[in-house]
């Protein structure tokens, strides 16, 4: 977007930092943009927003747009950087993120926003819930 | 841009992450922008250099260790540098449970005699499979390592090789078509 030029920067004019909670799971990604504080929703944009099929909700294609979408949001309303927390569903479920994780970092540096920290905050239990299915296993 | 990371390595592992004069350590440091850190008893601490280019590749960086830690050569794992091949590993504890005998009995279905199951498994769904400890690692591209996953956790569950084999060439089969789909759609 051309929002950067249109509106002159003054010198003086605090550089707005924003975080950007990237979730990954194997079934989609989200790509949500608060404020610093991370109580005030700035932008947010899913994988499933980009396509039509269900099961290309979590491809990389989805989560690059949906970052993307997320990314230009933001910077209209002013963003300049933002720091990145990825998290994969956790708990008893997948700890490592999912497939659309690195292609929404990669989409959001690539749309001009500067990258503060990367920070991993996939949940994982000291010893939490049980996972579905039983002793015996999940039987179809 | 700070990024710090400790990860845990097997002992035996560490000469293939140092590699013969430090090859391997300097060549994962040189392509990912990272500093590795390794110490005697199989901690592996990364950091990535303030302001380098793309953020992903401290990712990178770790991934490739974690893949030379669990079994897979130095070749293959710096395969990970592309942009869109991943690493998955699956863990057998979870599903098998701690007995010694039965992780080798699972990890020998996985690999099949002479490493037939896992040769098929990797040359359908293009892929690299490494069977190490108890783990299960994959490092591949996106539709097929997906494949690959499931064939493993169907192997897993105990369904007999026939089944694996059948579902893997249907999948073989959609892979194919969607490539060519791919193809006539950038043609016209």
């Amino acid at each position: 977007m051309s929002s950067e030029e249109e509106r002159p920067k003054r010198r003086d004019e605090p550089q707005k930092w924003g975080i950007a909670h990237i979730f990954a799971s194997y079934n989609d990604t989200i790509c949500h943009i608060t404020d610093i504080t991370g109580a005030e929703t700035i932008a947010r944009s899913t994988g499933g927003m980009m396509v039509k099929a269900d099961r290309n909700e979590s491809s990389p294609h989805a989560a690059m747009q949906a970052a993307f979408q997320a990314a230009r949001e933001a910077k209209d309303k002013g963003i300049y950087g933002i720091h990145i927390r990825v998290r994969a569903p956790g708990g008893h479920g997948p700890k490592t993120p999912g497939p659309g994780a690195q292609a929404a970092i990669r989409a959001l540096s690539r749309a001009g926003l500067k990258i503060g920290i990367i920070d991993e905050v996939t949940p994982l239990p000291h010893d939490g819930t049980r996972k579905p299915g039983g002793r015996r296993g999940r039987r179809v | 841009m700070a990024f710090r990371e400790t990860i845990k390595v097997p002992v035996e592992r560490i000469g293939v992450i140092v590699g013969h004069d430090g090859r391997v350590k300097s060549r994962v440091e040189e392509l990912t922008n990272v500093q590795l850190e390794v110490t005697p008893d199989g901690a592996v601490i990364i950091t990535a250099v303030p302001d380098a280019g793309d953020p992903v590749l401290a990712w990178k960086a770790r991934d490739i260790v974690r893949a030379m830690a669990r079994g897979f050569s130095p070749s293959n794992a710096l395969t990970l540098i592309d942009e869109d091949s991943r690493l998955l590993v699956i863990s057998l504890r979870d599903s098998v449970g701690t007995s010694p005998d039965q992780l080798k009995r699972v990890a020998g279905r996985i690999i099949g005699e002479r490493g037939r199951t896992r040769r098929v498994v990797e040359q359908i769904t293009e892929t690299k499979i490494s069977v190490y400890g108890h783990t299960v690692s994959i490092i591949g591209t996106d539709p097929g390592i997906e494949y690959a996953a499931r064939a493993v956790n169907m192997l897993i569950e105990g369904l007999p090789h026939a089944n694996v084999y059948k579902y893997l060439e249907s999948m073989r089969r959609s892979m194919n078509r969607e490539r060519t789909e791919i193809w006539e759609t950038s043609q016209e």
